[in-house]
């Protein structure tokens, strides 16, 4: 009777075992029930804990960035010196060649909830959501450049995807030549630098090494001229229709604490920014 | 009956306490990508007190709140923290589980196999997988090993087990 009673048991674990696996093997093919099981259980279960992860990052980081923010703040406050004069210049030289002012990209501070997995760093929770004005597809930076975009905004939290992610991707050229192409991660097996690659380049455009690499514009999602990285060299290219740059990127999102969303004036038109003669 | 209630209560306060070091105390902690995972020693911890099928269960649920969290590819976790609690339960029966040593060194390969797990199953990175792998994962495993023995040694008498170091 007892053998009996640990065979059914046992059944019921195989049973149990392979019903969790099942589920979880259907959340990675299909994505979309994946995505949208994980966005319900973080606004739900996770709500607490991540509540209280914010508290705790908060604190942290009120201790330990006084220092440095300091020494930021008179850096900046030396800086905003020459600002006034460098302001009026730019307005001079913007009414001389017939262009508007630049548009300007309101931002939310937010702080960074690391987690445990090791695939942290390929997306990360960001402490802003809808309620301070948080919207999908804007993008998120850090003091270095570019760290990636809004996937997903609960009402007090938002989902970033950074750029080591295998489906990040973003329109970019390079300063000062301006050679455009397609900014994607570097995905490998093997090695260990996190890199990225500027792909798509012409054949007839070569960027030389130490190069930056910034954001275009095209796509309307990242604003022009965040920095992405720096050219380190060149990856070989097969098929040769196009060549493909290896880019040190500007910013890590594994070491991000602070990061600061811009908030896209998506519902504005920027027909404004543009002198008449160019306007569509 | 009231002893057994009383161990699973003092077990689950256990828990608790993993689950809240997790989320207050982890953040605070520095080299994130190499800190203890508590949540992981949790589960791990109730896995080899379980029996395989409710350890899997525990497993999915677990993984699936990791998953929220870090949804670069969901069902990864799930998937890997469902295979680790189940061999924690079937591994009970393999490994003397009273013997600090061997308990960490059972947690630290559980940390591994679910790493190495979530990272396969999430596809390749920007890091390379050798370097995952081979460096940070172990580094990952060690220290929640040793904080897996500070647990074990503190909460002994609550987790009913006599220590053999």
């Amino acid at each position: 009777m007892a053998l009996g009673s640990d065979r059914s048991l046992s059944r019921r674990d195989n049973a149990l075992f392979f019903l969790c696996v099942l589920l979880s093997v259907a959340m990675l093919l299909r994505p979309a029930f994946g995505n949208r099981v994980a966005g319900y259980v973080r606004d739900t279960v996770m709500r607490p804990f991540l509540w209280m992860q914010e508290r705790s990052e908060q604190s942290r980081a009120t201790r330990s960035a006084f220092d440095r923010l300091r020494a930021e703040r008179d850096s900046a406050a030396h800086a905003a010196q020459f600002l006034s004069s460098l302001r009026a210049e730019n307005q001079r030289l913007r009414s001389l060649l017939g262009l508007e002012a630049r548009l300007p990209v309101p931002y939310v501070p937010a702080e960074v909830l690391h987690q445990s997995a090791p695939t942290d760093g390929r997306t990360l929770i960001l402490s802003a959501g809808s309620r301070a004005g948080v919207k999908r597809f804007d993008p998120v930076i850090s003091a270095g450049g570019l760290i990636g975009v809004v996937r997903d905004v609960d009402r007090d939290r938002s989902l970033a995807m950074t750029w080591t992610h295998p489906d990040f991707r973003a329109s970019a050229f390079t300063m000062p030549a301006q050679v455009f192409g397609i900014v994607a991660p570097a995905l490998q097996l093997t090695g260990s630098d996190q890199l990225l690659q500027l792909r798509g380049v012409a054949i007839r455009d070569s960027v030389p090494n130490g190069t930056l690499v910034v954001t275009s514009g095209l796509g309307g999602v990242y604003p022009q001229g965040i920095p992405v990285g720096t050219v380190i060299g060149q990856a070989s290219e097969e098929t040769g229709w196009e060549r493909i740059y290896i880019v040190r990127p500007a910013a890590n999102p594994e070491n991000a604490e602070q990061v600061l969303i811009l908030r896209t004036p998506h519902d504005s038109s920027v027909a404004r920014a543009f002198p008449g003669d160019t306007a569509p | 009956m009231i002893s057994i209630r009383a161990d699973r209560g003092r077990l689950w306060a256990v828990l608790a306490l993993l689950v809240v070091l997790q989320f207050a105390v982890r953040p605070d902690l520095p080299y994130p990508r190499v800190a203890p995972d508590f949540l992981l020693l949790a589960l791990m911890l109730y896995a080899i007190r379980s029996r395989p099928g409710v350890a899997a269960v525990a497993g999915f649920v677990v993984g699936l709140a990791v998953d929220a969290v870090t949804p670069a590819r969901v069902g990864a976790g799930a998937l890997a923290h469902t295979v680790v609690g189940y061999l924690a339960a079937w591994g009970r029966a393999v490994f003397f589980p009273d013997n600090l040593l061997v308990n960490g060194i059972v947690i630290a390969v559980g940390v591994w196999i679910r790493n190495a797990i979530q990272l396969l199953a999430s596809g390749p990175g920007v890091g390379g997988l050798p370097m995952e792998l081979f460096v940070w994962s172990p580094l990952q495993a060690v220290t929640t090993a040793v904080a897996a023995g500070l647990v074990l040694l503190l909460f002994q008498r609550w987790l009913d087990i006599r220590l053999d170091t």
